[in-house]
């Protein structure tokens, strides 16, 4: 059996991945962990998130939390970091600026991984093309990146895997020959789109490479997953069915939580991580032009201290209007603490959950809105670009404190921030 | 905390009040309007390729003669390949180091500004040493 792209003209699409990423970035300003094994730490020196090459092949896994690789990470003289979200952010906004130079049309898929639209480009120039990208992102940043290009996008993650593993970096799969000899070769949990269960579910039919799934009867597949599962499968044929555009798919509701470093229990400590988290929130869904009609506070103690009574709750506040406007869901939020908080306890972690999100621009008018929406909407604009341009929480609001004693636990953080003033990376001549 | 906020909220509406340069009404309008709003902006002046240009701060006196000080903060592109004299960061025995790159016919070499020969590094003997960047601006304090 065969398919084939029907007469449409052809999309091609390159997926460029940053490699390491986290390590990558403390590699930029340390020149003494290159070639070594390196390893970044989550939030609160939890879990490894970010491994270099060195690392991976001692038996570092990803995900595994700090204290089961402690032993490795002492025989072996890794280097670990706890993460540095600053110095993250900032050179990945300039690797996608740079991206956006090559091409007009982009997604940012995650921090460290963006696909583009490479169509007005001719097939034969494309690996060239490729390289020219993965050579301007490392001269200008110093990220070593991986590029898979092909005419959709789950084939391009296929590319890039294989990209990642080739010494130019760059990956066409652009050939049907090639790309059955390789899907042959790619394993079905590779595969963008399956996950755990439904790998589970393809192998139990023999399915267990990709260029199987390619030629899985539609029928049986329809039967036996769902849309996306169905997708996938078109998409490994070579039929674009997750544009660029659309897998953005917006969110319906936004969670902001951080277990803190030192447990809290005075009642402004905990005012302070509440603001902060309504405030990421906030920037996350006027980010994606949405507003919010529901604010959900909670908070708990550790639920492992057998010492103490566990002490667990939340607060849902409805607001009147639709809003992405920091002020008012602080205020929201705050209010709801105050409904849960007990004197007593030593809290482990709060958050805040946006819920019943909505597209901002079609949230009708609402003519009680007073002329403050407009306002202190403004206000908002002015906050997020500040921040993006100088760096998160440069501009804050005063109740999100400024000591921060409860923030998380940071026992090996590189301390650089190439977008503050008081942060930049020293020099010793 | 509560009544804070609402103290701020106040605060909003006297910042966004529109701000006019002049007055609006008879008379022949100043002819310098237009030109008042464009502050000077270093950053244009100061870098030349946003994504690729690195603020960093030095510590130490080797590179005077140079006239990079203590506590100076240098602008460094990536994006740039070194001329003869440029003031680089480089990547020598795993340290980033400020030194001036000089080329001479086939020749180029790493120096510290000194009157020292032996100060040299070849670029081409060491293949290990590698161009970071290039300082393209200092920014230094005078007061």
């Amino acid at each position: 059996m065969s398919y084939t792209n029907y007469s449409r003209k052809k999309d091609t699409i390159a997926l460029i991945d940053c490699n390491s990423f986290y390590v990558s970035c403390e590699r930029l300003f340390n020149p003494k962990i290159i070639n070594k094994p390196v390893v970044v730490l989550s939030n609160n020196d939890g879990c490894v998130i970010s491994r270099s090459t060195e690392a991976k092949k001692i038996g570092i896994k990803m995900g595994e939390p700090y204290f089961k690789v402690k032993d490795l990470v002492r025989k072996n003289k890794v280097h670990i970091f706890s993460s540095n979200y600053a110095l993250y952010g900032d050179i990945s906004r300039r690797v996608m600026k740079i991206l956006k130079e090559f091409s007009d049309k982009m997604e940012v898929y995650s921090i460290d991984e963006a696909f583009i639209s490479l169509s007005f480009i001719e097939d034969q120039r494309l690996d060239e093309y490729g390289k020219e990208i993965r050579e301007r992102i490392l001269k200008w940043t110093g990220i070593p990146t991986s590029i898979g290009i092909a005419n959709t996008k789950t084939l391009s993650k296929v590319a890039n895997h294989i990209a990642k593993k080739k010494k130019t970096g760059v990956k066409v799969l652009n050939n049907d020959a090639i790309i059955d000899e390789e899907l042959k070769r790619f394993h079905i949990s590779n595969v963008w789109g399956v996950g755990k269960q439904l790998s589970k579910l393809y192998i139990k039919n023999d399915i267990d490479t990709a260029y199987k799934l390619k030629n899985i009867s539609n029928t049986w597949v329809k039967k036996s997953t769902n849309v996306l599962g169905a997708k996938t499968v078109m998409e490994l044929r070579g039929i674009p069915c997750v544009s660029l555009e659309t897998l953005e798919t917006k969110r319906k509701s936004c969670c902001v939580s951080r277990s803190f470093g030192k447990k809290v229990e005075s009642m402004d400590k905990l005012k302070e991580s509440v603001t902060t988290h309504c405030l990421s929130a906030a920037e996350k869904i006027r980010g994606d032009d949405q507003v919010t009609k529901s604010v959900t506070v909670f908070i708990r103690t550790s639920p492992f201290d057998r010492h103490k009574e566990y002490y667990s709750n939340s607060k849902t506040i409805d607001l009147p209007i639709a809003t992405n406007n920091s002020i008012e869901l602080i205020s929201a939020a705050i209010e709801g603490l105050k409904a849960i908080y007990k004197y007593g306890y030593f809290y482990q972690k709060s958050g805040v959950t946006l819920s019943q999100l909505t597209d901002a621009k079609k949230e009708e008018f609402n003519l009680l809105a007073p002329l403050l929406e407009t306002k202190s909407k403004s206000l908002m604009q002015a906050i997020d670009q500040t921040n993006i341009k100088y760096g998160r929480n440069s501009i804050s609001i005063a109740q999100a404190g400024t000591g921060n004693s409860w923030k998380m636990k940071r026992e090996h953080f590189s301390k650089i921030d190439t977008a503050s003033f008081n942060h930049l990376p020293m020099l010793k001549i | 905390m509560i009544g804070v906020i609402k103290e701020q909220n106040k605060n909003i509406m006297k910042l966004t009040i529109p701000f006019y340069l002049h007055k609006a009404g008879a008379g022949f309008p100043s002819p310098a309007t237009d030109y008042i709003e464009d502050d000077l902006d270093l950053n244009t002046h100061l870098i030349n390729n946003a994504p690729a240009t690195f603020i960093i701060r030095v510590q130490g006196k080797s590179m005077r003669d140079v006239g990079i000080y203590d506590g100076d903060l240098l602008i460094v592109d990536k994006s740039i390949n070194p001329k003869s004299f440029s003031t680089v960061i480089a990547n020598v025995n795993e340290e980033l180091v400020v030194k001036t790159f000089i080329k001479e016919k086939e020749i180029s070499y790493l120096t510290s500004g000194s009157k020292n020969i032996n100060d040299k590094i070849n670029l081409d003997e060491d293949q290990e040493v590698v161009i970071w960047g290039v300082v393209t601006y200092v920014i230094h304090k005078l007061q």
